[in-house]
Order: C-alpha cells, then sequence, then structure tokens
C-alpha cells in the first residue's frame, strides 16, 4: 500500500516538473515569435482564439509560479533547510533556534515570494528608498538583526536566567572564561589564512566563542552577508558541544586529572550578586566601550534577576520577551540563508572553521586549568576548563558527564558553571575588542 | 586572495592584542571580586561543642566559640533534594482512584479453546 503512495507520489512530483518544464519553454519561444507568426494568429478562427487564449492564460499561470521560477539552487536550498528541521524536530538539535532558523531559510528560497530582499541591504547599508515599494516581512523583521537590536534583547534575557553564584564564589573561573576565547583569536587566524578579508575573518572567529547572539551581532555590524553560515554554524556546532567536548577533554588530560574532587563553593550573598552586574558593567564598558552594549544588557537582566524588586520584569525578559525575539531572531537569520549566498565554497570554509573554533576553545580552558594546577594549592578540574566556551549549560553539563565517567561520586557541575558563564562574559568582551578593531 | 598576500604583522597583532585584552580585563574583575568578597562574603557561624575536662566535668571556657563553616556537597544535596520534594509535593504518589475494566477481546485460538482442553478426556 505504502509502495503505491510513493509511486503515485514521484509520478505526481514529475507530472508538475515536466508541465512546469514545458511552460517554461513555451514562455521562452512565445519571446522570440516573429511577426509573421502574430499575423497568423490574427487571421484565425474566433474558436481558435478562444482555445488558445485558454491555453496562453493556463501557460501564463504556471509560468508565474515558483516551480517554472526555480533552479536547482533553491531545491538544494529547500534540501538544507529540511535537513536542519529534521535535526530540531528529531535529533532535538536546539530546536528552539535551529526550528526558526531552518523555516526562515525555506521561507526565503521560495522564489517569487518577495518575503525578503537582500539587495535591500547591499553593502551592507539599509536602501530605505525602496523599502516601502519592496519590503518584504522577513525584511522589516531582519531589521531587528541589522540594527543590532535582536542580540542585545536576547542578553537581557540570558542574563536574566543566568546564576552568577558559581563565578562570584570562585572568581578564578573568569581566567578559564578567557582562555577558551582562544578559539576564536586561533579561527580569526586560520580564516585570514584562507584569504577572508579581516572583517569576515572576525565573524567567523566569534563562532569560537559558541554564543549564538554575539556571534550574529559581531557579524551583522562587520559581514552582514555571512550572518546564514555563520549563525548556522554557531548553532549546529552548540548543539553539537556533547559529541565534539569529549574526545578532546579524555585526550587532553589523565584519568588522575579527571578524578580532582573540588572543594565545595562558598555560599554568596544577596549583596554580592547585586554588585557584581553593576561592577561588571562599569569595569568592562569603561575600559572597552564597544563591548558596552552586550555586556551592558547581559547585566541589566542579571540585575532584575538578583535584585528581586521587579520580579515581573524578570519573568518577562526570561520568558515572553526572549521567546518573541527567539522568534524573530531565528526566521530572519534563516531568510538571510538565499542560495546565492549559501552555496559557496566559502560556506564549506565557514564550517570547518567553526569546528576548529570549538575545538581550540575546548583545549584553551583545560590547558590553563593543567597550567593552574601547578600554582594554586587548591587543585582544579581541568574538566571544568571546557565549560568556558559559552554554550550555557551544555558545556557545564559535558564537564559534569565526562567527570563522572571517571569517578561517578565528583559532582563538577556548579563548578563548571563558574567558568562557563564567564565564557559568556568572554565572548562578550571579545566580541567588543574585534569589533573595536575592525570598525 | 593568496596567503602571501595576506598582511599577517597586522593580522598576528590583532591576535595577540585581542587575547591579551581579553586576559587583561577579566583578571582586573578576578581581583574586583576578590576584593568584594572579603567584604561582602557571609560568614557563617556555627556553635563549637563545648569541650570538657576529663577530671571535674566542668566547661573549659565560660563564653561561646563560634567556628566558620560551609555545608559539604552531599549535605547540599540532601537539602535540596529535601525541599524540592516538600514544594512539588512529590513525596508520595497520587493515584486517581478511577478504576477501569477494560474491554479484552479474547481471540480464538486452538491453545486457549475448551473442545481441546485435557479435561475433556477424563470421563
Amino acid at each position: 500500500m505504502n509502495t503505491k503512495k510513493h509511486i503515485l507520489f514521484l509520478i505526481g512530483v514529475l507530472v508538475i516538473f515536466m508541465g512546469t518544464a514545458y511552460a517554461s519553454q513555451l514562455k521562452t519561444a512565445n519571446t522570440y515569435s516573429t511577426e509573421n507568426e502574430v499575423l497568423l494568429e490574427q487571421t484565425s478562427t474566433s474558436t481558435a482564439t478562444t482555445e488558445n487564449t485558454f491555453v496562453e492564460n493556463f501557460i501564463e499561470f504556471i509560468s508565474s509560479t515558483g516551480f517554472a521560477q526555480a533552479d536547482w539552487k533553491t531545491f538544494v536550498m529547500i534540501f538544507i533547510s529540511c535537513i536542519l528541521l529534521y535535526l530540531a524536530i528529531q535529533k532535538n538539535f536546539e530546536p528552539l533556534l535551529l526550528l526558526p532558523i531552518a523555516f526562515g531559510m525555506l521561507l526565503t528560497n521560495i522564489p517569487l515570494a518577495g518575503l525578503f530582499n537582500a539587495e535591500l541591504f547591499a553593502g551592507g547599508h539599509i536602501n530605505w528608498g525602496n523599502f516601502v515599494q519592496k519590503g518584504g516581512l522577513l525584511d522589516y523583521l531582519y531589521l531587528g538583526v541589522k540594527l543590532g537590536i535582536y542580540p542585545c534583547l536576547i542578553f537581557v534575557g540570558v542574563g536574566a536566567m543566568t546564576d552568577f553564584g558559581p563565578l562570584i564564589a570562585n572568581p578564578k573561573s573568569l581566567l578559564l572564561g578567557a582562555a577558551a576565547q582562544l578559539g576564536i583569536f586561533i579561527t580569526f587566524l586560520g580564516a585570514s589564512g584562507l584569504g577572508f578579508t579581516p572583517s569576515e575573518a572576525a565573524s567567523i572567529g566569534i563562532i569560537g566563542g559558541a554564543d549564538g547572539p554575539t556571534s550574529i551581532f559581531l557579524t551583522s555590524k562587520l559581514a552582514p552577508h555571512l550572518l546564514g553560515p555563520i549563525a548556522i554554524a554557531a548553532y549546529s556546532y552548540m548543539a553539537l558541544v556533547p559529541v565534539i567536548q569529549p574526545p578532546i577533554m579524555r585526550l587532553l588530560t589523565t584519568k588522575k586529572e579527571r578524578a580532582i574532587r573540588m572543594k565545595q563553593l562558598r555560599t554568596v550573598s544577596k549583596k554580592e550578586k547585586i554588585l557584581f552586574p553593576i561592577i561588571v558593567t562599569v569595569i568592562v564598558s569603561f575600559l572597552l566601550p564597544s563591548a558596552a552594549t552586550l555586556i551592558g544588557c547581559l547585566m541589566l537582566g542579571n540585575l532584575m534577576r538578583e535584585c528581586g524588586v521587579v520580579e515581573r520584569l524578570s519573568k518577562t525578559v526570561q520568558n515572553e520577551m526572549m521567546n518573541i525575539v527567539t522568534i524573530f531572531l531565528g526566521i530572519t537569520v534563516g531568510a538571510t540563508a538565499t542560495s546565492e549566498s549559501f552555496l559557496q565554497s566559502q560556506t564549506l570554509s565557514i564550517m570547518l572553521m567553526g569546528i576548529i573554533a570549538f575545538s581550540f576553545g575546548t583545549a584553551g580552558g583545560i590547558i590553563l586549568a593543567k597550567i593552574m594546577n601547578l600554582f594554586v594549592k587548591e587543585k582544579v578540574n581541568p574538566l571544568i576548563g571546557s565549560a568556558g566556551v559559552s554554550a550555557v549549560p551544555m558545556a557545564a553539563r559535558v564537564s559534569q558527564v565526562v567527570g563522572q565517567e571517571t569517578d561517578p561520586g565528583n559532582f563538577l557541575l556548579m563548578h563548571a558553571m563558574g567558568p562557563n558563564v564567564a565564557g559568556v562574559i568572554g565572548s562578550a568582551v571579545a566580541a567588543g575588542i574585534l569589533l573595536n578593531m575592525m570598525t | 586572495m593568496e596567503i602571501t598576500q595576506i598582511n599577517w604583522d597586522s593580522t598576528l597583532l590583532v591576535v595577540a592584542f585581542g587575547i591579551s585584552m581579553v586576559f587583561l580585563i577579566l583578571v582586573l574583575l578576578v581581583f574586583i571580586i576578590k576584593i568584594f568578597g572579603l567584604f561582602f562574603a557571609p560568614i557563617v557561624l556555627v556553635k563549637k561543642p563545648k569541650k570538657k575536662s576529663r577530671a571535674d566535668n566542668i566547661p573549659l571556657q565560660a563564653v561561646e566559640e563560634y567556628e566558620e563553616s560551609h555545608l559539604t556537597a552531599s549535605c547540599s544535596a540532601a537539602i535540596a533534594m529535601a525541599l524540592h520534594l516538600y514544594y512539588d509535593e512529590d513525596v508520595h504518589d497520587i493515584e486517581k482512584a478511577i478504576v477501569t475494566i477494560k474491554k479484552v477481546e479474547k481471540r480464538y485460538s486452538p491453545w486457549s479453546s475448551k473442545i481441546y482442553g485435557l479435561t475433556n478426556l477424563v470421563k
């Protein structure tokens, strides 16, 4: 029964394609028709004219469908978006973002729909003059990405959902968060070697920060034409953190190091938690004004959470606002992945550099933790170093799981949360530095 | 663009400066957080058990002593679990108290047939 259905479906698809191809050919032939043919048409009988009009209308209709305008690239892009949808729905790969991204990709590649017009944002500028005439739904929503609004709003939500307690209790975690940013700069070097411009290389490098909003923020400022591939690489690899990190963690650590049990973290007072976002905002923004937007938004959200007097606002930014912005961000970032911009050899390079960025970031955190162990009295389990690559809380969970493989009674989760949230600050700082140097 | 055409000096400068700045800013934050921790970190004081001399069973010190203490990981986990169970009311399973008897269709099989039962042979 199923086989019959499949055969019928295939026949149906073939008929549509053949009809479309035939209609396109007829349309082309009509364009090149000579004047004699026009005269002949004029002398034909009225019945024939009626039939011709019907056929012409039908051909016109078929020609105006997306099928007639589609080329192989369109179908490849739709196929890729279907794979991403499958990964999001069936494999649960960062579904909250991958699903809207994949659907945005599907929408933008539908011919003649005009949902997204890349030419309105050509040259890195918004062509306001044509916006009202040509602008589609996704063009309007994309303004939030282009103007850097969505990533910042997401950062407010991330801040409101993050507990910096483990970081305040163990400030040394910040060093691990800094070391894990090594991947960003190594990838910057690699991407430059592959022939990308400094701005493009910086946007590719930031994938190593394993922080979606930061990647989107920096890329929308420095290399907006690479936004689609970079966002997809960043979110895909973030979902693959449990696959990418463990082999590197096992390779760089001994069994003895993995079994190190760390001292219980001290309790953190409410005053410390309230002062932390204020201090970090002031210090970082004064030193690096270009990072003020991201750090400021992150810390605003965290202050809302910790102060306890704006419970309603805190809940709103954590839930409703975060969800709405995630939908807009995902669908518009996906919309930038048009066949013209995505089906390029550089997309493969970006994917390759992305995994290198993640690997070096992971290695950087682990190696610094090992170096720290040479100098400090209370040993640090090097596995928590890998959590320095943001990806909250996935990377911390990976540290916990790999640690428990060696010693099931070793609980590293809270210790790993320190470098994990430090990684968010670290990647925002790195983005600020790159933004400052590239503009 | 070929690799030879890339301005490696400026690229390496960006890398070196970038890594240095990230470390500089975060190291500065480490020190500041540590300093703030000295002033604002909570000190949990737990009453020391009174020591009694073996000879006359009299307390050694009249004044009560306190020591700084933090809960162990196991204690924290146990307390967190207890609170979770208490607030989520998951301590006991709540049953629906609705009993339904499902109708089960019995399909014919010679294995369950009464005709071929062994008891039929006993007469």
